[in-house]
């Protein structure tokens, strides 16, 4: 089972659970509409095509309502450390949930009590509290943008609005540098992929492959297209692909997905994820 | 189906500090922040970083605009609001970046982008606090001109990171647009 935390941009939810359906258009959960925008709603969104595809079983969710105050993120941390070890996932997705330190190590603690470890990923805010806790080498996959791997190599931070400027650079040149360094610091998790206009796949602080084709510049502007790539690559993991290449496929596949709407700076990113499905096809 | 908080008993870090003039200034805030479901945590600032006064206030550093705008709506008084560790300053690096008919500003991890014929917000990507998809409902396909700024609405550093994405986007269109 892949299992997906993270919030919504809703004040009226605490938590909810279910399954995911994604209808080409809308994203449900279970018998309740979500509506598919940049975020955890994406990410969920393009697990479902993903899993569809390979007939593998829909996300499992556990959202929290949460527009920035960060109650439910609490609440949705504490669900997940009392509940973790009896929902047993195969891959535990961690994504947009306000970054809380010890609340992402009790989290972990957690997972490691269930009866088989989970491949632990994190994305986003998951990913920035993975970090700052110190837990970056014990994940299995991470997702950074060249900001975010910059955030990775930088020691001190503990969020990507606080690196170092010298780290946070445009020559994308030195990105492997700041992969290395990451690795180096244990900050990395054991697969990366690192996404902008090239794309690195990083396994255990070494490329391995790097994507660039086709050459799509607009995807960096839409909104949820990181999100998209992290949702495939849990619903790919899941359905026993090996990491590296769930890494690989779904990079290549949000590229094409992007190619096949002839994407612009203003697509919207539920168009990108009902073009997954013909990109997976053609892969 | 309702799900309640129970008491957190995880040891608190923060990675933030409030910095004050004066004792009593911090345990106002304390009080506030608390009574406002922030976590907060009075302590010595360490040497490096002391200013004003012997006692600081550690808070979550993820939360900073939340924590600046309800102290400053409290009239709460205070130095300043650092990182424990590494630099000091936000990041301040702004890229622009053109397309066709777009610009997209980059501010660190965030990016927004409008449309240079008419002012229209058309995406914002990048980011990670649970705010974003907030604001990014809130503000997309709507005029540049006609929207709240982040950091009136945000409680994040991803939502200050997006604020200083919005100014420079602003001040673009202000000036025609390119």
């Amino acid at each position: 089972m892949l299992l997906v935390c993270g919030t919504i941009p809703r004040e009226d939810l605490s938590i909810i659970t279910g399954d995911a359906r994604f209808d080409g258009e809308k994203l449900f959960i279970e018998d309740r509409e979500i509506l598919c925008t940049q975020g955890t709603a994406a990410l969920i969104s393009a697990a479902c095509v993903t899993a569809q595809h390979f007939k593998s079983a829909p996300p499992r969710v556990i959202l929290a309502g949460d527009t920035g105050r960060g109650k439910n993120s609490h609440a949705l941390y504490d669900y997940l450390a009392e509940n973790i070890s009896r929902i047993n996932p195969h891959v535990l997705l961690m994504h947009y949930i306000l970054p809380v330190m010890g609340l992402m190590k009790k989290v972990h603690a957690a997972a490691l009590k269930c009866r088989e470890k989970p491949v632990l990923m994190a994305d986003a805010s998951s990913m920035y509290a993975a970090k700052a806790a110190g837990l970056g080498s014990q994940f299995d996959v991470f997702t950074p943008d060249m900001s975010e791997i910059a955030f990775l190599a930088d020691p001190d931070a503990i969020h990507p609005a606080y690196i170092s400027r010298h780290l946070f650079n445009t020559d994308t040149s030195r990105t492997p540098d700041l992969i290395a360094t990451a690795w180096q610091q244990k900050s990395a998790a054991k697969i990366l992929i690192v996404k902008g206009s090239t794309d690195y796949i990083v396994e255990n602080g070494k490329i391995i492959c790097t994507v660039s084709e086709p050459d799509i510049p607009a995807l960096e502007a839409i909104g949820g297209t990181g999100d998209t790539i992290s949702g495939m690559t849990g619903a790919m993991i899941d359905a026993g692909l090996p990491h590296p290449e769930a890494a690989i496929a779904a990079a290549r596949t949000n590229r094409r997905a992007g190619e096949a709407i002839g994407a612009t700076p203003a697509t919207k990113i539920r168009s990108i994820i009902g073009a997954i499905p013909q990109a997976l096809n053609a892969y | 189906m309702m799900f309640f908080r129970k008491k957190d008993k995880t040891v608190f870090e923060g990675g933030g500090l409030i910095l004050f003039h004066v004792v009593e200034e911090a345990i106002t805030a304390e009080k506030i922040l608390k009574a406002n479901r922030y976590e907060a945590k009075l302590v010595a600032p360490p040497p490096h970083l002391r200013k004003g006064c012997d006692l600081a206030l550690e808070i979550n550093l993820v939360e900073k605009a939340g924590v600046e705008r309800l102290l400053s709506e409290k009239g709460a008084y205070y130095l300043e609001i650092l990182p424990i560790k590494g630099v000091g300053e936000l990041l301040d690096v702004v890229q622009i970046k053109y397309f066709d008919s777009a610009c997209m500003v980059k501010a660190g991890n965030m990016k927004l982008t409008f449309d240079t014929q008419t002012g229209v917000i058309v995406n914002i990507s990048g980011g990670g606090c649970p705010d974003i998809p907030f604001l990014h409902v809130n503000m997309l396909d709507k005029k540049i001109t006609e929207v709240t700024r982040p950091r009136e609405k945000g409680f994040t550093l991803c939502a200050l990171m997006l604020d200083r994405a919005f100014v420079e986007a602003l001040d673009i269109w202000n000036r025609g647009g390119n």
